[in-house]
């Protein structure tokens, strides 16, 4: 008789487990048979003092071992609920989208300035910043740019209107102009600072030129110059190598080229193997062009990117700023932030970083 | 610049392809591209034109990377038919703009066509073959870089002078241009006409024809900056002219003078006399000492004393002693060791140098603070829901018009003296008018736009020009510019910045509405900038000056100890007169209950019809605290009614 009841009791307890659908049913079945007042196998357990010896030795282990099957049985279905419920069943249906954050965006040439920023004083390197309009002295002349020279044909110039007669009589000292780079920058600094240092100057600049997917009137450079008793051009290979690294997040080869710039001697180009088409370039190679990947929108089809101009500093503009040549010898380099951009993020068209527009911007 | 690969071959014969040479010439002397057939584009550097911008120059650059031997036919010995020179007089008169006169007279010349290798040549860099004369003039200046000239002996009388143009003098050029001449420009005349504009193109009168039969060929140099401003001022610029801008050396007038004469012997069948040479003031060749050391601690290489000179010597320099070399007259641009170490270092290849760590002492990397607070800004802004923009430095007339920009000194915008069009004529001196249209334009693809820029505005001043760092600001909505004053607050309080007041603007101007419109100022009145209300839609915009802020900016923060007493929040809500001032309602409930109010706060406020007309809702929300207690319901009861008495008396508040 009592085996009997007690098989009902488990396979009531045991079906009614399986069939329950959540949390709070579960609780329910648990109170009626396992609750510590009125549980149905509670109560027996707790009636077996009134039991026979006999009785207490035939029904306690039967209820004891029922007591533990219906526990297990309902932790089971416990760990099966919740973690179903989590899935579907709760409250919020999770499978919805996530709340927006909203939080405005920086604009992409400020996340670009930063983190070149950021790699530059890792390196030691301080911050420094420059007027936008300048006097032709610090943007040509004392750059060793000199006037009625086709060398200075190389920075299209705008340039301020002033009061043609005051300029004449020297009235007015000096012929302004919009900055066409970041390196007057390197002449003021030298001019109040004593070597040695290190300086990057990140900054707007302006050229004279008819703007298409390439070009724009302003854009922005980032100079670096550094200046010591034996920096040397290994020095600045070095420097640049690790700051290209570290900037596109591999170990990105790079190559120099002779190129000229007036203020500095040797003066070079500074190419990086294109990020893009991550096409290794046989350095010796005469077969440059079949190797290339010619439908790379990023490099053309010629492996590098052209990015930094860059070189020792010529003797000329440390006589400018009156320091003594044979004392300080450094390096200096210009890079244009918007390539660097272009390249980083797959920009098609510089005029966009102008544009004002948030379809744009909201992407960074 | 043009080149013909088959030539520069021919004078630096070796086992190298085009392809090789335009690869090599990129790694170690210039920028260099295939242009198809036989013609190589160049990009031959400004300082470089003298021994460089010709086919020897480029051959003798693969001579040393290649290590084969330079042929150059320059250097042969030449024969002449006559030892005089013939009779016609040289003069230079102004021996500033012009530094050397080669000329040489050949008779029995037979003018016809080129051999077909010249008129290749000459196609391939870009040039029409015309006769043999003037095709030898052409060939000769792309093979040695020397521009050359050559008239018909017999149009000109007496003899060659070099000399500045009378005013109103002219010349009918040999392509039939009429120009009018001044004393800056120098001019080839005979005794009664005007020949050639010097160093930039020939006279008709002078020309060669197919009748010519003797000839005055010219190989001049003339100064740089001269022909560069004369080419400027008549907007004439011609392959001498371009050449000659750049400074040649006096050295290749007679490198070409005499290749040219040695051709028209061999391709015209000239006879040639010995040239005339007027050459006032000698060029002196240079001795560098050159010490390995001091090239190896200016690149940080390793370079040996023999690998130097060796690349020296194909250079052209000469040894003169023991780390003494005489340098090439054409290389006018190796003037020092750093010169000479760039030299060496392209040959032996940049990519073969090792990279170094420079070895410095340790100091404090350190970024102006003007730097540092746009970086706290544009972080403040981004964080509060702003996205950056950035926009043209260049602008119109009109767009510097708008906003009010006497309140940071720059009303007077400054004008470029070359603009690009009216629309990009002067310098943008507000930031306002700028973001007003961004945010017009981002309406269209967004429901809400809220952005700010960073950057430079512009004003003239007495002897110049102010440029200052600005702020701007701007968004769209009803309330916008309550959002903004809002917004200022947030910024002020990260900066640090407690005491400021926003009083009326009182600016006219066309950007932002007079009522609506307020200044920024700092606790001692300085002025920050200004926020408004636009004109003409919804939104507001605000600009405040970096540079005066920075001034401002105070990190001083002290912690405030936290009331252990709870605290008693009341709300109010009135109904008030449209003209009611909200600033002044909170500074009222402030003065009535000066002890326990801790804070106070509109919450809530809006305007309907059904209020009644010119009415508005307000509801306040007070924060009673005291130091040193709890305070009770009914203190605060007490101190309630205090408040609402006095709104409802100076307000004429209905309270709801």
């Amino acid at each position: 008789m009592e085996n009997k009841k007690m098989e009902e009791l488990k396979a009531s307890a045991l079906n009614s487990i399986k069939n329950s659908k959540d949390l709070k049913s579960l609780e329910e079945i648990r109170v009626k048979f396992l609750g510590r007042k009125d549980g149905e196998i509670t109560r027996i357990l707790r009636s077996l003092k009134d039991l026979s010896i006999e009785e207490k030795r035939k029904i306690g282990p039967l209820a004891n071992a029922l007591q533990k099957e219906i526990e297990e049985t309902l932790n089971e279905k416990l760990k099966q609920l919740t973690t179903y419920n989590l899935q579907l069943t709760t409250g919020i249906d999770l499978t919805m989208p996530g709340k927006k954050v909203s939080s405005g965006h920086l604009h992409p040439l400020t996340i670009i300035e930063k983190e070149i920023r950021e790699i530059f004083k890792a390196m030691n390197f301080s911050v420094v910043d420059g007027p936008e309009v300048e006097s032709e002295f610090y943007n040509f002349d004392a750059l060793n740019i000199p006037k009625n020279h086709p060398a200075r044909d190389a920075w299209d110039t705008f340039w301020l209107r002033q009061n043609e007669s005051k300029v004449e009589s020297k009235k007015l000292k000096e012929r302004l102009l919009l900055r066409t780079h970041t390196s007057p920058v390197q002449i003021r600094y030298m001019e109040q600072h004593k070597p040695p240092f290190q300086i990057i100057v990140p900054g707007r600049v302006f050229r004279y030129e008819a703007t298409d997917a390439s070009h724009e009137t302003n854009f922005h450079q980032v100079e670096g110059l550094m200046v010591g008793k034996n920096i040397t051009l290994a020095n600045f290979k070095f420097v640049i190598q690790e700051f290209f690294s570290r900037l596109f997040k591999k170990n990105v080869k790079i190559r120099l080229r002779p190129s000229y710039f007036p203020f500095v001697e040797p003066g070079l180009e500074v190419d990086v193997e294109c990020i893009k088409c991550s096409m290794r370039m046989p350095e010796q190679s005469s077969i440059r062009k079949a190797h290339a990947n010619e439908s790379c929108s990023v490099c053309k089809g010629t492996g590098w990117l052209e990015i930094m101009g860059a070189g020792m500093v010529h003797p000329k503009v440390f006589e400018a700023v009156h320091y003594n040549p044979r004392d300080w010898q450094g390096f200096a380099f210009g890079l244009g932030l918007e390539r660097v951009a272009m390249i980083k993020y797959n920009i098609p068209d510089i005029r966009l970083f102008c544009s004002g527009d948030l379809r744009f911007i909201k992407q960074f | 610049m043009k080149f013909s690969f088959n030539l520069i071959k021919k004078l630096a014969p070796g086992k190298y392809d085009k392809a090789l040479l335009v690869e090599k010439l990129n790694l170690h002397s210039f920028e260099a591209v295939d242009a198809g057939g036989d013609v190589l584009e160049v990009s031959v550097p400004p300082n470089r034109f003298s021994d460089a911008a010709s086919h020897l120059g480029l051959a003798r650059e693969a001579s040393v990377i290649f290590g084969v031997k330079l042929d150059d036919p320059a250097a042969q010995a030449i024969k002449f038919d006559h030892k005089d020179q013939g009779i016609f007089r040289v003069n230079i008169k102004d021996k500033d703009l012009c530094k050397r006169y080669l000329a040489a007279y050949a008779a029995e010349v037979k003018v016809g066509p080129s051999p077909e290798w010249m008129k290749n040549v000459l196609e391939t860099c870009g040039l029409r073959p015309i006769n043999n004369v003037v095709d030898i003039m052409n060939y000769v200046m792309l093979e040695t870089g020397q521009p050359l000239h050559a008239f018909d002996a017999d149009k000109v009388s007496g003899g060659l002078v070099a000399r500045r143009a009378k005013n109103k003098e002219s010349i009918i050029t040999i392509d039939n241009q009429d120009f009018e001449l001044d004393n800056n420009i120098l001019v080839i005349a005979d005794a009664k006409n005007v020949l050639a504009i010097a160093g930039i193109k020939g006279g008709k009168l002078s020309e060669i024809s197919a009748k010519t039969k003797r000839i005055l060929v010219e190989a001049a140099n003339f100064d740089g900056t001269a022909i560069y401003k004369a080419s400027a001022a008549l907007k004439l610029k011609t392959d001498a002219s371009v050449r000659f801008s750049h400074n040649l050396s006096p050295e290749l007038a007679r490198i070409g003078m005499f290749r040219t004469l040695s051709l028209l012997k061999e391709l015209a069948g000239a006879e040639i006399h010995p040239p005339v040479d007027v050459y006032p003031k000698k060029q002196k060749s240079d001795i560098l000492r050159i010490d390995a050391d001091e090239i190896n601690n200016l690149i940080g290489a390793e370079f040996k004393i023999k690998e130097i000179a060796a690349i020296l010597e194909k250079l052209g320099f000469k040894k003169k002693a023991a780390g003494k070399f005489e340098t090439p007259l054409i290389r006018p641009d190796i003037e020092n060791i750093e010169d000479v170490a760039e030299e060496v270092a392209r040959f032996e290849g940049f990519n073969n140098l090792k990279p170094v760590a420079p070895s410095v002492a340790l100091g404090v990397a350190q970024e102006e603070e003007i730097i540092l607070l746009k970086d706290r800004i544009r972080n403040v802004a981004v964080s509060a829901g702003f996205d950056e923009i950035y926009s043209y430095s260049l602008v119109s007339e009109e767009e510097t018009k708008t906003a009010p920009a006497e309140i940071f000194g720059v009303s007077d915008a400054v004008e470029l003296a070359n603009p690009m069009s009216r629309q990009v004529a002067v310098l943008r001196n507000n930031l306002a008018s700028g973001l007003a249209k961004a945010l017009k334009e981002n309406l269209r693809f967004f429901e809400e736009v809220k952005i700010f820029e960073i950057g430079r505005i512009f004003g003239k001043t007495k002897n110049g020009v102010k440029e200052t760092n600005i702020l701007g600001v701007a968004l769209s909505g009803k309330n916008a510019v309550l959002e903004l004053k809002g917004f200022i607050d947030y910024l002020f309080r990260k900066l640090g910045i407690v005491d400021y007041f926003l009083p009326e603007l009182n600016l006219k101007n066309k950007l932002v509405k007079l009522n609506e419109s307020l200044r920024i100022e700092t606790g001692d009145h300085h002025v920050l900038g200004y926020l408004g209300t636009l004109e003409g839609m919804r939104g507001a915009v605000l600009e405040i000056d970096l540079e005066k802020l920075l001034k401002t900016v105070d990190e001083e923060k002290e912690y405030e100890p936290l009331s252990k007493y709870p605290s008693i929040i009341r709300d109010i809500s009135i109904l008030v007169d449209d003209s009611a001032r909200v600033g002044d309602i909170l500074d009222l409930i402030q003065r009535v209950s000066p002890k326990w109010v801790d804070d106070v706060d509109l919450i809530d406020w809006y305007q309907d019809e059904k209020l009644g007309e010119n009415k508005k809702s307000l509801t306040f929300r007070i924060v009673f605290q005291a130091d040193d207690r709890t305070l009770t319901d009914s203190e605060v009861d007490k101190e309630m009614a205090a408040i609402n008495k006095a709104i409802i008396e100076k307000f004429d508040a209905e309270l709801r």
